[in-house]
């Protein structure tokens, strides 16, 4: 027991991480002269400098507090409705982030072997000149289309994009097909939008989730009205194989079988249908479809798909009733996923459509908040050459409903490997870790191993960096300027607390020297971040300086079409769309239907993986205030199967699937089903730059096998079965 | 027993989602080494069997006690009360005795050798973050909670809030208000809707303990260590968990071949 510690064990501890323990023990940074200069901070350097989190992808607005010149703590800012003055643990933890012993500080260029982590250091000079020539040299020999670029939802990503559309490369990688493409491609076939936006208000009382883990998958703003609708007495119905800190909470807690979801929805829709339960009004005026619809639901009754989740008929019907009785203040969630098989779009179609027939539009789901703002304006740019290379992600071709900007990025790199329908031959990723996050690593090296030329942008020297040729050192979330982001009637801006430690710069720095080299530099058209930044703001009359003050920008009441006429969705039909013929034309069934998700054979699990709130993703195992509050990577399996294995809590595990094999400590718990186990996503990094994560808990990638659901192209995270035995 | 006008916190389990932003945002506001923490999310994990369970966390931190113990214990007077609430700690006056880490019932105050040596100050706890509420802000943990499970304000405020909340929510909640009168009674009040026993929290009369006879000591003792045990879990979780990766070095390895160069 941890009584037994005695203060020489401590000692070590302090000695182990010299000098980057301690917040307080940190050279003193200079602080960001923009925000001198600007008069944010007082004669002594001190005060509160507005910005945005970077944490996860919610962007929690922060106030970054200034003590003569040092930033030394973060704060929700009030002012922002994503944080609303809160920040979770990783947003509280963004110092740390910054200040990483393992920040790369210089640009790297490799001198040892692939994945020996040997680099020297460069100047940028040099760096961006050996990235530019072999950038030239692979586009002279094999075609644009030969440089795959890659990069995950990011603020200066319409810069990336710049780059890539520019350079005339038709290979775009995104995180997006590994994580919810079946959430987007559905609601963009049914409602004709990515992601409808959810509203809780006072009234909402019945809150459907489908694995949408919001109090480990924290978006602040989100958590706190969930949490604050549970409160006022709202019901929770919430699905998850295991016991999460949502299921906890929830009023309802169904431990469904993983790939199951749809048959549970189809059982919904089937219940509500027949029994009249949805709003014929606004089911007749709003939507097309409804007859197909419920043709097709006639099989999928309770009954029958009792068997398939473990949710017994009576419960599935009466979550049905409860839940049309409660609309229009009910709220089926999307969510990313519960799990995700090859029928994960069908289950994201069968939720949306659930919310579009209990007539719930404007009430609790209502249109997005779009990233993209009409108002805001851009540096002039031509118009991008014309790319006639097919994609290596088999977007149309193989994917014809999946969007351009999303992507399938699991086949980008399968057909890498391939090398068809041709070969690539450089790679230029930009904060992303395609090694951790693609499932099946192997192959994720593999593909790396066919590039000529990969070159990486990160603030730290994450897996991918590692088997990278030259490294480019990006200023932290703290340090730099991006493109401002409008959110509803607002337009919020990160700008920097300190100045960029070391030689690190700014994407928008980066991507504009980059393109200056490659002759692109009409694409690329500011002086400075700040020159970027207000020509965005030009159109609006407002002052950088006063954006920089107040952290954000007020538009002008300019009332949203939404509110002022009927609704209308950006469908082919105009219409939500219970049948879509967009799909029927390309060969998919135009409305839900099931598809039997394969199953574990006998002494197989489910592997199962899902957020902790102390992580994002494989990006933040190294930020020691993180560290410190996270519990131990571990292999849930339900405590009762692991006994009759002859496994016992913290026991080493083997655990092996088609394609991997990792050793892991065990935590046998209740709180799982028997047929699952769970692994903490995210660690078992292979950078041995990342010194303090390094060496601790074992990849999902390494075990997950690729496949991908042919509709949406979303990675079937889940169909991945394990077996596990003692280490 | 008298009226007391200062500040408290309360804390709701029921709303708590053990993310621990608290904890972190503590760790930066107020410098606290790496391997050290002033704060911790105790509790009774998951309880019950498949699919009957439930899970409970509870934020700890020093109590504020109206009549520290620990106050009481301190030979050179290094502990205060304020009189808006913080038990604070002077490291100045500390000689190290430890009496105050005997002497709370709730395990709080915790020992630091090398910062006792380097900058003479021992004992470590929760200070109520003074820097923060004089300028009127809310200790660090409280501000950043996106669930508001933590809670702070005028102490009579809370009080009446915490009562109302068990009348009007009787099944949701233990009906009884934990800290408003437990050793003497204290400035952190809790509700919960598992026993406060499985919470971490010991079952403690209106008396202060330096009151009652050694034999409640003995009851309460065992308590004081278990929680120094949390306490320093934290950081011995680090350390194990640096141990753990050298010792288990060789049984971390996956079976994937090296990426092969391209020629
Ligand atoms: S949810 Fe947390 S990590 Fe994400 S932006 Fe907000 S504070 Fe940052
Ligand atoms: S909880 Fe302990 S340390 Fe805090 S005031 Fe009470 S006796 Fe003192
Ligand atoms: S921040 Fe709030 S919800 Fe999170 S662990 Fe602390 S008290 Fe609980």
């Amino acid at each position: 027991m941890t009584i037994n510690f005695t203060r020489r064990d401590f000692l070590k501890v302090g000695g182990a991480a010299a000098g980057a323990l301690a917040l307080g023990h940190f050279i003193p940074p200079r602080v960001a002269e923009a925000a001198r200069l600007s008069g944010i901070l007082d004669a002594t350097d001190s005060g509160y400098i507005p910005s945005m989190c970077e944490m996860c992808v919610w962007r929690c607005g922060l106030l970054a507090k200034v003590e003569q010149g040092r930033v030394v703590k973060l704060e929700g800012n009030p002012d922002h409705p994503h944080s609303r003055g809160n920040l979770c643990p990783r947003g509280q933890s963004g110092l740390m982030n910054t200040y990483d012993p393992d920040r790369v500080l210089n640009p790297l260029i490799r001198v040892g072997k692939r994945g020996e982590g040997l680099f020297r250091k460069a100047s940028w000079e040099e760096a961006l000149d050996l990235v530019a020539q072999n950038m030239l040299d692979i586009k002279q020999k094999y075609g644009a289309e030969a440089m795959v670029f890659s990069s995950t939802h990011n603020l200066s990503q319409p810069l990336f994009e710049n780059l890539l559309y520019a350079f005339g490369s038709p290979n775009y990688g995104t995180q997006r097909s590994l994580c919810f493409n079946a959430m987007i491609v559905s609601n963009l076939m049914t409602y004709g939008m990515e992601e409808p936006a959810r509203i809780y208000d006072d009234n909402l009382s019945y809150i459907l989730l489908t694995g949408r883990n919001l109090f480990e998958a924290i978006s602040t703003s989100e958590t706190h009205d969930l949490s604050a609708a549970i409160d006022r007495g709202a019901k929770v119905v919430y699905l998850d194989p295991r016991f999460t800190k949502t299921a906890a909470k929830a009023s309802e807690w169904l431990p469904i079988k993983p790939g199951m979801d749809l048959a549970f929805h189809l059982a919904l829709l089937n219940v509500i249908v027949n029994e009249r339960l949805y709003n014929i009004p606004f089911v007749s005026l709003n939507t097309i479809g409804f007859d197909k619809l419920q043709v097709e639901l006639q099989p999928y009754t309770p009954a029958w798909a009792a068997p398939l989740t473990g949710i017994a008929a009576e419960t599935i019907t009466r979550i049905a009733r409860e839940f049309a009785a409660a609309a229009p203040h009910a709220l089926a969630h999307n969510g990313w996923r519960t799990s995700n098989f090859i029928n994960s779009f069908h289950t994201q179609r069968a939720i949306s459509i659930l919310n579009a027939l209990v007539g719930n539009w404007g009430v609790t789901l209502t249109g997005g908040g779009s990233e993209e703002s009409s108002t805001l304006g851009a540096p002039p740019q031509p118009p991008y050459p014309r790319i006639s290379a097919m994609r290596l992600d088999g977007v149309p071709w193989k994917y014809p409903v999946v969007p351009l900007k999303i992507g399938v990025f699991q086949e980008l790199r399968d057909n890498i490997v391939k090398g068809d329908p041709y070969q690539a031959h450089g790679w230029f990723i930009a904060r992303q870790n395609p090694a951790m996050s693609i499932s099946d690593r192997a192959r994720t090296l593999e593909a790396f191993g066919k590039m000529d030329f990969i070159v990486t942008m990160d603030i730290i020297l994450n897996d991918t960096s590692w088997f990278s040729d030259v490294v480019l050192p990006e200023a932290s979330y703290l340090e730099r300027y991006d493109p401002l982001v409008p959110i509803g009637d607002q337009v919020f801006i990160r700008q920097p607390v300190i100045e960029p430690q070391g030689e690190a710069k700014s994407a928008l720095w980066i991507y504009r020297q980059l393109g200056q080299r490659l002759g692109l530099g009409d694409f690329f058209q500011y002086i400075d971040e700040e020159d970027y930044l207000r020509q965005e703001l030009a159109p609006l009359g407002v002052s950088l300086e006063e954006v920089k003050a107040k952290g954000y920008a007020q538009l002008s009441e300019t009332p949203h079409a939404s509110e002022t006429s009927e609704p209308s969705w950006s469908t082919p039909s105009g219409k939500i769309e219970l049948y879509s013929d967009t799909l029927a034309k390309v060969g998919f069934p135009g409305v839900p239907t099931w598809e039997e998700p394969p199953q574990p054979a006998e002494g197989q699990f489910y592997l199962l993986t899902g957020k902790v709130a102390q992580q994002t993703q494989f990006g933040t195992q190294n930020n020691l205030l993180l560290h410190k509050y996270s519990d131990e990577p571990r292999l849930w399996m339900n405590a009762n199967k692991a006994a009759s294995l002859g496994l016992a809590d913290g026991d080493w595990v083997e655990v092996t699937s088609d394609i991997g094999k990792v050793n892991i400590r065990l935590l046998a718990t209740q709180a799982i089903r028997e047929d699952c186990v769970y692994l903490t996503p995210g660690y078992g990094h292979l950078s041995k730059g990342l010194t303090t994560a390094f060496g601790i808990g074992a990849s999902d990638s390494a075990l997950h096998v690729t496949y991908t659901d042919p509709i949406s192209g979303g990675q079937a995270l889940s169909q991945t079965f394990v077996t596990v035995k003692k280490a | 027993m008298t009226e007391i006008k200062h500040k408290a916190f309360l804390f709701d389990a029921t709303r708590c989602i053990d993310c621990r932003a608290c904890m972190v945002a503590c760790s930066v506001e107020n410098k606290i080494d790496m391997d050290k923490t002033r704060i911790w999310v105790a509790g009774v994990g998951v309880k019950g069997v498949f699919p009957e369970l439930q899970r409970a966390s509870m934020v700890y931190h020093c109590m504020h006690c109206n009549e520290p113990d620990c106050l009481s214990a301190c030979p050179v007077g290094a502990y205060s009360k304020r009189p808006d609430g913080p038990v604070i700690y002077d490291p100045k006056k500390c000689i190290g005795c430890r009496y105050c880490m005997n002497a709370c019932p709730f395990g709080v105050p915790h020992f630091d050798w090398d910062k006792g040596l380097v900058e003479g100050a021992f004992i470590d706890k929760c200070t109520m973050c003074p820097q923060r509420i004089d300028i009127g802000l809310e200790p660090a943990c409280v501000a950043t909670c996106p669930t508001d499970a933590l809670m702070f304000g005028e102490r009579d405020d809370l009080l009446k809030y915490a009562h109302d909340r068990l009348t009007a929510q009787p099944a949701r909640y233990i009906n009884h208000v934990y800290g408003e009168n437990e050793n003497g009674g204290t400035s952190y009040f809790i509700l919960s809707h598992v026993p406060f026993e499985e919470l971490g929290l010991p079952p403690l009369t209106s008396t202060p303990v330096k009151e009652v006879s050694e034999k409640v000591m003995e009851v309460t003792i065992p308590f004081a260590l278990g929680w120094g045990a949390v306490l320093t879990g934290v950081a011995a979780g680090v350390h194990v968990y640096n141990q753990k990766k050298e010792a288990d070095a060789k049984k971390v390895e996956t079976s994937e071949p090296q990426t092969e160069e391209k020629k």
